[in-house]
């Protein structure tokens, strides 16, 4: 899960972080754990890759300390998976929906710190799927056209005064 | 991409870096641009440092995830450790903390600056002291209220039910030239309609021939002898330095550590706000006689009520916070209606799975607002090596108590604007449809450990105090003890001010600037 840790002036955002072959395990924990929380819609076309796509930019940003604690996350709902009962100790990732859905909600009611890191964890994956723009389409966000929309009336109706400001003793250039 | 005349990014370093200025300032949000563009303009040789990249306007998009990762410290990701704990972020690139927030700007409250001289011994921080820099401000930044057709129905929605209740409301005063309503303030403003240091202080500064190095991260700050005659920092653990000045890298893409930044300055400001700011100072073995550096954190908590409505409300459409309720500041309390996107508002919903779906499916008849806080209780930076800064923040019984009427105040006001079911920012609380269940449901304690909250008001932890046994600072923002290391930034604050703090920030960083000029002399700068 390495990644950078900040985001330096660059004409792109950071390429996801390469995957090394041993942390495959993570990225299959994470997938199944996405297929869970996110909304059914993410088992459709590429969703879930892509989800996971911008999971790794995401970790890639935060602080080397955060990251650690994300993939302990991950890893105690992979194997923690064996101690609850109806798993019948099995993995996380070799549940049904059914089980594992039903782990899932007992994991995130527990109130302590370990359900604070799984609860992140669901957190930063959620909003990794609603991160999409065909999801944001389908539930009526599509904000792109809309700025360009106001961007226009702005300058329409105030073009002179912003420019005047603009101008002005001690304004920004 | 091109750069300003002035500006050098991590991509036109190559090699290590050594340089002399005036007066080098580390960070460039609210405090330190202002001190830069003040410094330069009265012809002071200036140097700024920021840690972040420089991500000019038209690069700012819609899209949550990439300003997380682009403008934002760890991704917006920090978590100040309690029970329970609170999320915070904070801004991380050209421009800094003004970049990302809301732009709402508000004098300090006559009745914080008193409470600050009283008890602090502060001089020169009273409200006729001040209104002379609020004034120049908020003419230089273009403060003032929004043009009607950018407020969204969301704040409408809000502002009608609160006034529906006969609570006090205000139109928020923001640094915005015409705002054009995109809610996009905190993935960074696409138009530059929103006055932020990027657009405003920063250009002035490099205009003024002052150099910004974005992409440098400082290590550590050291003091030696000043123009002031004496060894700065005696006592106080940087005595062995030899030369004042920073010391620092540059960061690559990636994270990489790239080559070594050395600056030889007379004075140092640090900017780097109220988390990095102590961290940074203790890392470079500052240990102030007070032992306050890094302690009394106010935090501003906030929390988020989720409010469906049968119509669209369409909240994303107009500026995201239009309005403040006032009635209960003698509580500590301000409300607001406040936009999220879907990946902000699906981060914080108390679902997953299909339920999360039919949850976001309402996006567009959802409007989200909550209370802030002015805090009683504090927390604490601790800078552990190989962990970074730290920070520990626990929320007193009497705040807790304080967020929950807060809701309750929140859910109220939209019940009265006509709100189906809410949401509460309590773990494991039950939908709300009527406000006889929410007052049924809050009969009963709601326990601390299960408030969710956030805070993008970071204050307090090398606070101002006349008396060196109890403030890092004094009344002008230089660190006791270590003449010419100067802070500029929310880590001042003796105590929270109860609204947005950029307005004080800045107005603290332009007087503590003109401070430094009347004495520049000494400084030798």
């Amino acid at each position: 899960m390495a990644g950078p840790s900040s985001a330096p002036t660059g004409p792109a955002e950071p390429a996801e972080p390469a995957e090394p072959a041993a942390e495959v395990p993570w990225r299959l924990a994470a997938r199944r754990f996405a297929e869970i929380v996110c909304p059914p819609e993410v088992r459709s076309g590429q969703r879930a890759e892509r989800v996971l796509g911008e999971f790794g930019l995401m970790l890639g940003s935060l602080p080397p300390a955060a990251r650690k604690a994300l993939a302990v996350a991950l890893a105690g709902v992979e194997q923690g998976a064996r101690l609850y009962p109806p798993a019948r100790g099995r993995r996380f990732t070799r549940l049904d929906d059914r089980v594992a859905s039903a782990y899932v909600r007992a994991l995130l009611a527990r109130p302590d710190p370990a359900a604070e890191l799984v609860r992140r964890l669901k957190s930063v994956l959620v909003m990794c799927y609603y991160e999409l723009p065909e999801v944001q389409r389908e539930i009526g966000y599509d904000p792109e056209p809309y700025i360009a929309a106001v961007s226009r009336r702005r300058l329409d109706r105030y073009g002179p005064q912003i420019r005047a400001h603009e101008a002005g003793p001690g304004a920004g250039s | 991409m091109a750069v300003p005349n002035g500006l050098t990014t991590q991509a036109g370093v190559g090699s290590d870096l050594s340089l002399e200025c005036g007066v080098v300032v580390v960070g460039s949000g609210a405090g330190g641009a202002t001190v830069a563009a003040e410094l330069a303009e009265a012809g002071v040789d200036v140097i700024m440092l920021e840690e972040g990249g420089y991500h000019p306007t038209a690069s700012f998009t819609a899209g949550t995830g990439r300003a997380l990762r682009t403008l934002y410290r760890d991704g917006g990701g920090g978590m100040a450790i309690g029970r329970p704990s609170v999320l915070y972020a904070e801004g991380r690139c050209v421009g800094g903390s003004t970049v990302v927030n809301g732009g709402m700007s508000w004098r300090t409250p006559a009745r914080v600056l008193q409470r600050w001289a009283e008890r602090e011994g502060l001089r020169a921080v009273g409200e006729r002291d001040l209104d002379p820099y609020f004034a120049e401000i908020e003419s230089r930044l273009s403060v003032g209220p929004q043009d009607p057709e950018t407020i969204g129905r969301d704040s409408a929605l809000f502002r009608d039910a609160a006034q529906a209740r006969g609570w006090a409301v205000v139109a928020n005063r923001r640094n915005q030239l015409h705002c054009a309503g995109t809610s996009n303030c905190s993935s960074g403003c696409p138009t530059g309609a929103k006055q932020s240091m990027l657009v405003t202080s920063v250009p002035r500064a490099l205009a003024a021939g002052a150099r910004l190095f974005a992409d440098v991260r400082v290590d550590r700050i050291t003091l030696g002898r000043t123009g002031l005659g004496g060894t700065g920092l005696g006592g106080t653990g940087l005595g062995r330095a030899t030369g004042t000045g920073v010391t620092g890298h540059v960061v690559r893409p990636g994270g990489g550590r790239g080559p070594a930044v050395t600056v030889r300055a007379r004075a140092v400001v640090v900017a780097g706000g109220a988390i990095q700011t102590p961290a940074l100072l203790a890392r470079s073995g500052l240990r102030p006689a007070s032992g306050q550096l890094g302690r009394n954190l106010s935090v501003h908590p906030n929390a988020v009520v989720t409010a469906f409505f049968d119509e669209d409300v369409t909240g994303w459409q107009g500026v995201h916070q239009a309005f403040q309720v006032r009635e209960f500041t003698g509580e500590g309390l301000l409300l607001t209606a406040t936009n999220l996107t879907p990946p902000m508002l699906a981060g914080i919903l108390p679902a997953y799975g299909a339920e999360l779906g039919a949850l976001m499916a309402d996006y567009n008849r959802i409007v989200t607002a909550g209370p802030l806080v002015s805090d009683t209780g504090s927390g604490r930076i601790r800078y552990l090596p190989g962990l970074g800064p730290q920070v520990f923040y626990q929320l007193t019984e009497r705040d807790a108590a304080r967020i929950v009427r807060g809701v309750e105040l929140t859910a109220q006001a939209l019940f009265t604007a006509g709100a189906r079911r809410v949401l509460l920012p309590f773990e494991g609380a039950p939908v709300v449809r009527t406000p006889a269940e929410l007052g049924r449901l809050l009969t009963r304690p709601v326990p601390r450990r299960t408030l969710e909250l956030f805070s993008i008001h970071l204050m307090g932890t090398a606070r101002m105090s006349a008396d060196p046994r109890r403030g890092v600072t004094g009344s002008f923002g230089e660190v006791h003890g270590a003449p010419g290391l100067i802070v500029a930034d929310a880590s001042l604050f003796p105590g929270p001010i109860g609204i947005n703090p950029m307005e004080t920030v800045i107005a603290l960083a332009l007087r503590n600037a003109r401070r430094l000029l009347e004495r520049r002399a000494a400084y030798c700068i």
